[in-house]
């Protein structure tokens, strides 16, 4: 029996097109691995089939959901126990003023239907199998991103629903907890249908199963996944391929010109609230150099950038900074660049406000922007309009501007898809050579860092 | 992975149907003093509580008084002192709820107190008080209401903030050098502005009452002025022999606060 059958689903806004017809059928223990670049309507297919997308989209095309036509409001009776989908932003997708036990606990007793009791304790287990039996009680934004991300899926994953679409669901987790959520996703196919939605190539491999490739809309190729993944017809796919950390190409290692330190820790503890997150930090930053920083997720790497700008108090230890370069010379790229950046007027304005206040020479933008890659109409766009990717891309731009003496990069290419994100950390290590700036690199991909890095930092 | 999607920002049937409706109501009051002749204050015993039609509009009252006119003069009163108090407690509430949220902790904690001990009382009780002191007097129910009203936009002024101060946006602008008039700007003030317009609707709407209420407890305005509270209960009397003379300042008075409410209802989807 067929749990999807997709015939001709296309998304239009307006006249344009943003997803070209696709078709396929699954049927109970298939996988479907659906594999693209940031911004090319992938999200966009799983909306569409589980009925939600934006105003002022529509669909062409027919879904059929477990052997019956499905319009967009009879499928919102299937959410959750028929129909599931695991959100790409899991901090926006749990509720705020809830423990994570709490929620949890919550959709196994309403969507499930367990007893309130019974609910209690599958919500402790679930959690303490992830990994966060500690951080039962903790609300969203006490959380880790990697945490929240696992909080979530278990919510999504608790009504037991047999057809799950899941979009990005390794976005910004470490290696071991990307392994473990794609296990648990295959497990749960094992009686079910899984879509992934992923630019994660390693994720593709890894769950199996068909695959289809994407590319601005467009349907490149199809088929099984181990076939295409080791033997790629189409360039796009193999580009994708290539962008994997792993498959990037090892820098040669030459020795580092010694330069001056910049900065120096000593036993430095850090911590967030009434928590000691990490203890005995002693390194020193050069001046150029690109450092890694490793750790599991929560584990603090966020904090110790925090602590290291002075944005957050240190819990014990000495930081010395061996220079007297103004504040805004040290800087900070965001894990997710759209709250990082205001969305009330367009990137123009907000650039120009940089220029403005310290008196940047304008003649350095243009050639800047098109190093990364950036389009001049972006600049008319606001924040909430421009891709994940192309935000970061700008929030590099104006950080650069600044002639930074020290960047730290919180997982700056853990929302950019691989493509980007193999040409945006090269950018990154590039520039900081050329203007001697201090890099701290933070990243769940131990490969990125690997070949990125000239040291490692772990926590 | 999101696109750019069509930003409809269309303004709901309701809210349009709000503004119409206030529109019409400030043009009666502000433009018929302009266009008659007629005094408020001036009086017919000979014509006293006519209905309707013929050479007054909507009759005339006890004392022969044209009631087209002093419902004008009730109105405008009315919507004058609702701009005045909003206006007056949007900027005190919004400027003390930022210096609460970003500035040190015994600004916030103080304000609080303040505010704490402002809502203690009912809100009806305190300006009644004051009203007790200088009776009749505009400013001084001005002072009063406006005194009650800054309360609620500080509190949603300082809770957003607050949110905002602690956001990557606010860090980033920080940590690039900006100062706070540019962290205002660029980042409070979009975030805020759009809640403006719904507490500013209902903050009108409650002023309105509240001036009405006390004219109906004869500490507001005095008489002969025409006010919307003093209108009914000077009325009242008269309920059986006239009850259009009576209905009349009451359906003003649901109107004005029904076109408030409209105005501040929720955004369309």
């Amino acid at each position: 029996m067929s749990l999807i059958s997709v015939d001709k689903l296309a998304v239009f806004v307006g006249d344009t097109c943003l997803l070209e017809p696709i078709s396929f059928t699954l049927n109970a223990g298939e996988k479907l691995t659906i594999l693209g670049q940031t911004g090319s309507g992938k999200s966009l297919l799983a909306q569409a089939i589980m009925g939600n997308l934006p105003k002022g989209l529509r669909t062409e095309g027919e879904i059929r959901l477990f052997n019956s036509p499905a319009s967009a409001k009879s499928r919102r009776e299937l959410w959750g126990r028929r129909l599931s989908m695991l959100p790409q932003e899991p901090w926006n997708a749990l509720n705020p003023l809830m423990s994570a036990k709490a929620q949890l606990a919550e959709t196994y007793h309403r969507v499930r239907g367990d007893a309130y009791d019974a609910a209690q304790q599958n919500a402790d287990y679930t959690l303490e199998l992830q990994g966060l039996g500690e951080s039962r009680h903790k609300r969203v934004d006490q959380l880790s991103g990697g945490m929240a991300q696992r909080v979530a899926i278990a919510c999504a994953m608790a009504g037991g629903a047999p057809l799950l679409l899941a979009d990005e669901p390794t976005k910004g987790l470490d290696v071991n907890r990307r392994d473990q959520v794609v296990e648990q996703l295959i497990s749960q196919s094992q009686t079910g249908a899984l879509v992934t939605i992923t630019h994660d190539v390693a994720v593709a491999r890894q769950t199996g199963g068909r695959l289809m490739v994407i590319k601005s809309g467009e349907l490149i190729e199809h088929g099984d996944a181990s076939q295409i993944l080791n033997n790629p017809q189409r360039a796009f796919t193999r580009e994708l391929i290539a962008a994997d950390p792993q498959s990037w190409p090892t820098p040669e290692r030459q020795p580092r010109p010694e330069t001056s330190v910049l900065m120096e820790t000593e036993s430095l503890a850090i911590g967030r609230g009434e928590q000691t997150l990490a203890k005995d930090l002693s390194f020193k930053i050069h001046r150029g150099e690109v450092i890694g920083v490793v750790g599991d997720s929560g584990c603090g790497k966020s904090t110790l950038g925090d602590t290291l700008l002075g944005l957050q108090p240190s819990y014990g230890g000495k930081i010395k900074r061996h220079c007297s370069e103004t504040t805004h010379r040290w800087q900070k790229l965001y894990q997710d660049p759209t709250a990082a950046v205001s969305h009330a007027v367009s990137l123009g304005t907000l650039l120009n406000d940089t220029i403005k206040r310290h008196r940047i020479d304008k003649s350095r933008v243009a050639p800047l922007m098109k190093r990364l890659g950036l389009a001049e109409a972006l600049l008319e766009r606001r924040a909430d309009s421009v891709s994940g990717g192309e935000l970061q891309r700008f929030c590099m731009l104006r950080a650069l501007l600044l002639d930074p003496v020290f960047l730290f990069a919180d997982e700056p290419t853990s929302r950019l898809d691989p493509i980007t994100a193999q040409s945006v950390s090269q950018l990154l290590v590039d520039v900081a050579r050329e203007t001697n700036c201090a890099v701290m690199l933070v990243s769940h991909d131990p490969h990125l860092i690997e070949k990125r890095c000239d040291r490692v930092v772990r926590i | 992975m999101k696109l750019s999607y069509l930003c409809t920002s269309q303004i709901s049937t309701s809210r349009l149907c709000g503004a119409v409706l206030l529109l019409l109501l400030c043009v009666y009051a502000f433009a018929t003093p302009l266009l008659s002749a007629q005094d408020a204050a001036s009086q017919n015993l000979s014509q006293i509580l006519s209905l309707p039609g013929g050479n007054s509009w909507f009759g005339t009252d006890h004392f022969g008084r044209d009631m087209w006119v002093r419902l004008a003069d009730a109105l405008r009163l009315s919507l004058s002192m609702a701009a005045l108090c909003v206006l007056t407690s949007a900027v005190i509430g919004v400027t003390l709820g930022i210096l609460a949220a970003t500035g040190p902790s015994w600004v916030d904690r103080t304000l609080d107190g303040v505010t704490t001990l402002i809502l203690a009382l009912p809100g009806l009780v305190l300006v009644l008080i004051f009203a007790a002191i200088v009776p009749g007097s505009f400013w001084m129910l001005y002072v009063a209401i406006s005194l009650i009203q800054w309360i609620e936009y500080f509190r949603v002024t300082r809770a957003i903030t607050q949110r905002i101060a602690r956001s990557p946006e606010v860090q980033s602008s920080r940590l690039m050098g900006f100062g706070a008039l540019y962290l205002f700007r660029r980042h409070y003030w979009p975030a805020i502005a759009p809640q403006l317009v719904t507490l500013a609707s209902f903050g009108a709407a409650s002023a309105i009452l509240m001036m009405a209420s006390l004219g109906f407890v004869y500490v507001g305005i005095q008489p002969p002025l025409a006010e919307l509270g003093l209108m009914i209960v000077e009325h009242f009397p008269y309920y059986s022999d006239a009850p259009w003379l009576l209905a009349q300042p009451l359906i003003a008075l649901a109107l004005v606060v029904l076109s408030c409410h409209l105005l501040g209802g929720k955004k369309a989807s």
